[in-house]
């Protein structure tokens, strides 16, 4: 079992020639959390991926893992990057014992851990098949398993299912799903219901900027309308029209089958208006209060 | 020393460990057939007509074929294979995000450096001792033997220069991106300073390929001078700060 540590990410900003890639960005993960970091193409997310990770130099900030600048802990992180990339000519079972022997471990370990982690990942068929014949998936399993060779504290993932095949994109969700019961993870992602699947966090990351940080349910509710949804039998349909002239009511839309009432105060608006329907003789086929948006709809709201 | 053992490996896989070392000793059997067929060959391309040969230089001695093996064997073609067969030595894994990759484990940016740098280097001592000794042996059957202990001094501070070489293509490797351009400005860069070797004795000091000068000096004359020892300290720590440069481009900007 691994450590949790809790990642601090302070003020961070990244210029490049051009642009402000990141832009005073803060962040906390805590332990055994499992962040989305998302954004559209373009946003930010590989740049701050890759500062976390020490490989760009960030211009100002600082980002601690546990307390302690994280280029001294790079052997409590596990990094995986965008696309990839081994040596073609090493086989699966030497690309690991060569990341495994930079981080430290010892060839005892390696000889026992690696067989278990390949048949984690997959790929204990293809142990001793050079890389370079590797599909794309089967790299980034590769890729994720020496990212968890090492035992990290710490996953940061850029990208992991983007560039995969429904199947593979599958595989490495179930994997992802069973590493996040032992590491903190933080991943960037722009599909959406890829980070749905296994983030119960997300921060939308736009120009550089920090938008969004909230919790799927929070996000959800900071984006429900107060409204409610009825839907009700075809010989009432002048009924709808009847509660647009209702004084609390702002708005009817016709939405699917049925009306979407907009009102001021949800639930006491709700009351009067069940009351209505029970006294106007309406029979009712749905009553839904505060009419939630999919995630979808709120990412999109959020960067566009 | 995983690195080490890597790039000895992937040396391995391209061939390199094979090729470079028959390179140089096809260069190093070169020069001493070459001179002893000279006047031969001169002769069936019926060019000596209006020649003079001066029959005492007809046949030089062991020395100054051994000399000019170096010189301009090893210091022509010789560097030009060398740099480009290192060009890539930082640059291509610049390029695929290897570099990057293997520095997010724990590993030292200058662990990663000496890897490189030492086993190309012994490869290239390997390739120029083994290119070197053909050159010995076929100087001693066709003209007269150099000493033991000289030739071996020569290559000596030939490798010193060698070291220079080889940091400074590796530099250049992690400067630019290109590696045609990495080749191309590596071989200009040395070959100026292999040309303005023995002009100036105040620019000898600074100069590393002076080191290859004094090489050929001690072959044809046998003595080593007290201040070879300066220009070797000089090169060295030349060595030291290109390291110390590729160290500092590596971690602030990081390529």
């Amino acid at each position: 079992m691994s450590i949790h540590v809790r990642l601090e990410i302070n003020n961070i900003t990244k210029r490049f020639k051009h642009k402000t890639a990141v832009n005073s960005f803060s962040m906390v993960v805590d332990a055994n959390e499992c962040v989305g970091l998302m954004g559209p193409n373009g946003a930010g997310k590989s740049t701050l991926i890759q500062i976390i990770a020490d490989i760009l130099y960030a211009d100002e900030g600082e980002i601690l893992l546990d307390g302690q600048q994280i280029s001294t802990m790079k052997h409590q992180i596990g990094y995986l990057p965008q696309y990839p990339n081994f040596f073609s000519w090493m086989t699966a079972f030497e690309t690991l014992s060569f990341m495994g022997t930079l981080s430290g471990l010892s060839k005892n370990e390696l000889q026992d851990e690696i067989p278990l982690l390949l048949e984690k990942v997959g790929l204990e068929k293809e142990a001793h098949f050079q890389v370079g014949t590797f599909s794309g998936g089967m790299k980034q399993r590769l890729g994720i398993a020496q990212a968890l060779l090492h035992k990290p504290a710490l996953m940061i993932m850029d990208e992991p299912v983007s560039a995969l095949d429904p199947i593979g994109r599958r595989e490495v969700l179930n994997l992802l799903k069973e590493i996040k019961k032992e590491t903190t993870i933080l991943l960037s992602t722009h599909i959406l219901s890829d980070a749905e699947e296994i983030c119960e966090r997300f921060v939308v990351i736009q120009n550089g900027h920090k938008i969004e940080d909230a919790t799927k349910d929070q996000l959800l509710e900071r984006h429900q309308e107060s409204a409610i949804y009825v839907e009700i039998r075809q010989e009432d349909f002048k009924w709808a029209t009847m509660v647009e002239q209702l004084s609390y009511v702002q708005k009817v839309e016709n939405e699917r089958n049925g009306f979407k009432i907009h009102v001021l105060h949800l639930e006491e608006d709700a009351q009067r208006l069940l009351q209505y329907a029970l006294d106007s003789n309406v029979m009712l086929l749905k009553f839904e209060m505060g009419i939630q948006e999919s995630l979808e709809e709120i990412f999109l709201e959020l960067v566009v | 020393m995983a690195l080490s053992k890597k790039e000895v490996t992937q040396m391995t896989k391209e061939f390199k460990i094979v090729w470079l070392p028959i390179v140089f000793i096809l260069l190093g059997l070169t020069q001493p057939i070459m001179m002893y067929y000279m006047p031969v060959i001169l002769q069936s391309m019926g060019g000596v007509e209006g020649i003079m040969i001066d029959p005492t230089m007809a046949k030089p001695n062991g020395s100054e074929v051994l000399a000019s093996t170096l010189n301009s064997q090893f210091d022509q073609l010789g560097i030009i294979i060398l740099a480009v067969a290192t060009m890539g030595i930082i640059q291509g894994e610049k390029a695929n995000g290897m570099m990057a990759f293997i520095l997010t484990r724990p590993v030292s940016i200058s662990s990663y450096l000496n890897s490189k740098i030492i086993v190309h280097y012994i490869l290239a001592v390997f390739c120029i001792a083994l290119g070197y000794g053909m050159s010995y042996g076929y100087t001693s059957y066709l003209f007269t033997t150099v000493p033991v202990m000289q030739g071996l001094l020569a290559l000596a501070l030939y490798c010193v220069w060698l070291l220079f070489v080889i940091t400074f293509v590796a530099m250049m490797s992690t400067f630019f991106n290109s590696s045609a351009f990495i080749a191309l400005v590596s071989i200009v860069v040395l070959f100026i300073c292999r040309f303005i070797a023995g002009l100036h004795p105040f620019l000898d000091v600074v100069n590393p390929a002076s080191n290859s000068l004094h090489a050929t000096i001690v072959l044809m004359s046998g003595d080593m001078k007290a201040w070879y020892g300066i220009h070797i300290a000089v090169t060295m720590l030349l060595v030291i700060w290109m390291i110390a440069t590729m160290h500092h481009f590596i971690a602030k900007k990081k390529f």
